[in-house]
């Protein structure tokens, strides 16, 4: 199934723009964020930390709702459905 | 009631949305929390638009490096302590306005203190602690808090209404890491400065729709504005209904 992935500030910089990811039926979140993090190094980096945990302040949407990182593991997914990974900026 | 110089002075966003609504700005008080690149084009945009006090709260001096993009500040003001720059050209802008400049960093002290009696709270910090604690502050006074930040071509906005909307730790839970220098292109603060400064406008008097759980967000490379829509989470540490049965 495919899956549309929106990226914003350094994520976007880091991948590339948005994403249009083909991934297994009925994959979670974290698999379609491991496949995001796959499609380069770079992007790789921006998602994850060293020890592969998906770095704590990306806010994470599923067509248009916010999801706690934790539930990222169990939220399904289906074909045509939109992501979302925003990083806040800080600067001022 | 507005003297006829007023009057005159506000005539073209008086034609918009008429006097009742320019004398709540004339009777509002907002407090800017930091005078860089944010707080600069906030407070310029705040005094034209005749707020009758601009507090303004900083405890930096000006920067050479500072110029690229805190509009207020000019080339003789570096070493100057920046509320004191921002002051003297907001006075010139408006002189019928209350420009009050506070030399200090907002902390968890001094934070109930530096924004004591505002309508109005704007975040123009350049760093999550000190945000936090605005947001908390805003909070406990139950005043809205219209937060902004930037980084690159990328910037974010949002306003916070205590007790309605998302506040800043139920949309930004973890916050992003620090950088010694966040690289900041001029262009960027001040088109989320003046994002914040609409936002500032159009609750005092009342007017449009507010950025109310939904993050604006600005992409400055693809020259495109999204905005997300967040929610308040009860678990939140800062707001959530929740927050007192957690340890």
């Amino acid at each position: 199934m495919q899956v549309r992935v929106r990226t914003f500030a350094r994520l976007r910089e880091a991948i590339g723009g948005d994403l249009m990811l083909e991934v297994p039926e009925g994959a979670t979140m974290s698999r379609l964020l491991a496949a995001v993090g796959e499609t380069s190094e770079q992007a790789g980096e921006a998602l994850f930390e060293e020890n592969g945990d998906l770095r704590a302040y990306v806010i994470l949407m599923h067509n248009g709702r916010r999801v706690r990182r934790a539930e990222a593991g169990t939220r399904p997914l289906a074909d045509g459905d939109e992501v979302a990974l925003f990083p806040p900026v800080a600067g001022g | 009631m507005l003297t006829d110089r007023e009057l005159e002075r506000y005539r073209r966003q008086i034609a918009f949305f008429g006097e009742e609504a320019q004398e709540r700005l004339a009777n509002a008080r907002v407090v800017i929390v930091g005078a860089g690149g944010l707080g600069c084009p906030v407070a310029l945009y705040l005094a034209a638009a005749g707020v009758g006090e601009v507090r303004l709260v900083d405890g930096d001096v000006v920067d050479l490096t500072n110029l690229n993009r805190q509009v207020l500040h000019g080339d003789r003001d570096v070493g100057r302590a920046k509320v004191e720059s921002a002051a003297e050209k907001l006075r010139a802008q408006n002189p019928e306005i209350t420009v009050v400049a506070i030399r200090a960093t907002l902390d968890e002290e001094n934070a109930a203190l530096l924004v004591d009696g505002a309508d109005l709270i704007v975040d123009a910090t350049d760093n999550f602690a000190a945000r936090y604690i605005l947001n908390r502050v805003a909070l406990g006074a139950r005043v809205p808090l219209i937060h902004g930040a930037v980084r690159g071509f990328d910037g974010q906005a949002t306003t916070i209404i205590p007790g309605r909307t998302a506040c800043l730790e139920c949309i930004f839970p973890v916050a992003p890491p620090g950088e010694d220098v966040i690289p900041v292109v001029g262009t960027t603060p001040g088109i989320i400065g003046l994002v914040q400064a609409n936002e500032a406008i159009k609750y005092i008097t009342g007017t449009g729709d507010l950025l109310a759980d939904r993050l604006l967000v600005w992409d400055g490379r693809a020259a495109t504005m999204t905005t997300l829509p967040v929610n308040r989470q009860k678990d939140c540490g800062a707001c959530g209904i929740d927050r007192h049965s957690r340890r």
